[in-house]
């Protein structure tokens, strides 16, 4: 367990020989140790083509690699962190929200288009994620930004979850998603409640929600 | 946060002046201060609120001179500044970051410029050498801003620029250049290509010695406050190019990730 929460804007990371951190470029608040900091050119894990899959995609943040001995703080522009601590499981989120994360995860880019075809597509438009997505898989910790604190909820196969797109952060497990609409002769007139599109995760898992309608 | 106000739960408290509590924290944003007819110091802008009778004077108000001649000593500074005395109660804020007050006892700190918020007279404000940054010497409260809440760190440390809110105790800090990723073949290309970019984080500021240094948990700045350009004159850091001095310094802006810069500075 690599991050420890200093406050709910500042993570503490322990890096330790041999053990890689990778972290957006820039966030680094302060350090002690002999520790230093290597822009990534891949932008990420994986080989060229996993580089040239992200830069695709557009999922192409600029991280850097952190390795040595000492701890590092992480923290950027005055959002929330939220760490996440995968046990086997896959992360979805954006890779503009990524702070830092375990060298030992597998990063992944993941198509929309591939869960639920066109309508996926539409879903990341509405959601603010386009078409591509990142995943990180394995064990390990994920240090995510937010706008605002982050509320985990969890979900369960009897108890789905409706979340506003806009203040959808990240979700983990088993979940499949839909957008659900609710359209009616209101919104075609300007006078909606503003909340015509949802989406909604089912299945076993948590989806983590910003309490801010603004994106990062 | 004040234990004297009990509240249903989830209703936001509501204070009149008996409630309030006496130069201590309303909440995490909002600090309250008491005046029994002595004086503060505040920075232009900060007070939200007051009760009580209360008078805010610029720092040029003619019968304040001795006070700002003992305890105020960046007289370029003087405009974003103002006095506050009487009696009652004023609320200070700033643009919801959290505000917190810190007491000296016989010590120095030096701050931010923009982060200060507000002193007592019994400390003596002065302009640090470091620019951007002011100290305060002496004995009394002072009531700072931050972007999040302070994390306090005992060096060694290396803080990046703009995640450090102030220093106690310690010497002031000194430049430390992280250019190991800028050297060998790969690093040689990358300088001269500029492939890969920078990784945001050649810079730091390093404190060695003993002492506390306060940093703020982001990298989102308060507004820099001019704090007063320092005397044009030979020997003091910061006053630009003085005369006879170094000028090596060409004029034009550099931008931010450029590698024109770091590769001049390490002599690639």
């Amino acid at each position: 367990m690599p991050f420890r929460e200093i406050n709910s804007k500042m993570v503490e990371a322990t890096v330790q020989p041999g053990a890689k951190i990778f972290s957006q470029r820039g966030a680094m608040l302060a350090y002690k140790g002999d520790v230093s900091f290597t822009p990534n050119i891949q932008g990420g894990q994986g080989g060229l083509m996993s580089m040239i899959g992200r830069r695709a995609a557009g999922e192409a943040t600029p991280l850097m690699t952190v390795d040595g001995a000492g701890t590092v703080l992480f923290g950027h522009g005055g959002h929330h962190i939220q760490v996440i601590t995968l046990a086997g499981d896959t992360l979805y989120v954006e890779a503009d929200r990524l702070l830092a994360f375990d060298g030992t995860l597998q990063q992944g880019t993941m198509f929309m288009g591939s869960q639920g075809g066109v309508m996926g597509m539409v879903r990341g438009q509405v959601s603010g994620q386009g078409l591509f997505t990142t995943t990180l898989k394995g064990h390990g910790a994920v240090a995510v930004m937010a706008h605002g604190g982050v509320v985990e909820v969890p979900i369960t196969p009897q108890r789905p979850v409706h979340v506003d797109p806009q203040a959808y952060v990240a979700h983990h497990g088993d979940i499949r998603n839909r957008l659900s609409t609710a359209l009616g002769w209101r919104d075609m007139v300007g006078r909606g409640s503003g909340e015509a599109f949802q989406l909604e995760l089912s299945g076993a898992g948590s989806v983590y929600v910003q309490a801010s309608e603004e994106k990062l | 946060m004040n234990p004297n106000v009990s509240t249903p739960a989830g209703a936001p408290a509501v204070f009149d002046p008996m409630t309030l509590p006496s130069d201590d924290n309303v909440n995490a944003y909002t600090f309250c201060v008491e005046l029994k007819g002595s004086q503060w110091f505040l920075q232009k802008g900060k007070m939200i609120a007051y009760y009580g009778r209360m008078e805010f004077n610029g720092i040029g108000h003619g019968r304040l001179d001795r006070l700002v001649r003992t305890s105020f000593h960046s007289p370029l500074h003087a405009s974003d500044w103002v006095v506050a005395e009487g009696q009652g109660k004023m609320l200070l804020a700033d643009r919801a970051f959290d505000v917190n007050s810190y007491d000296l006892d016989e010590g120095n700190l030096t701050i931010r410029s923009g982060n200060l918020l507000a002193f007592q007279p019994t400390l003596a404000l002065k302009q640090s050498i470091v620019p951007g940054f002011l100290t305060l010497i002496g004995t009394g409260k002072f009531v700072a801003a931050s972007n999040g809440p302070v994390v306090f760190m005992e060096p060694p440390i290396r803080v990046d620029p703009q995640a450090l809110v102030g220093w106690a105790d310690c010497p002031s800090p000194c430049h430390h250049y992280d250019h190991g990723y800028l050297t060998g073949v790969i690093g040689g290309v990358r300088a001269l290509t500029g492939i890969g970019g920078t990784s945001g984080e050649e810079h730091q500021f390093e404190f060695v010695g003993a002492g506390t240094v306060l940093l703020q948990s982001t990298e989102a700045l308060l507004p820099e406050q001019a704090s007063g350009e320092v005397p044009r004159q030979a020997g003091v850091p910061g006053a630009g190019s003085a005369p006879g001095g170094a000028g090596q310094q060409s004029g034009a802006p550099r931008l931010p990730g450029q590698l024109g810069d770091l590769q001049r500075r390490f002599g690639l």
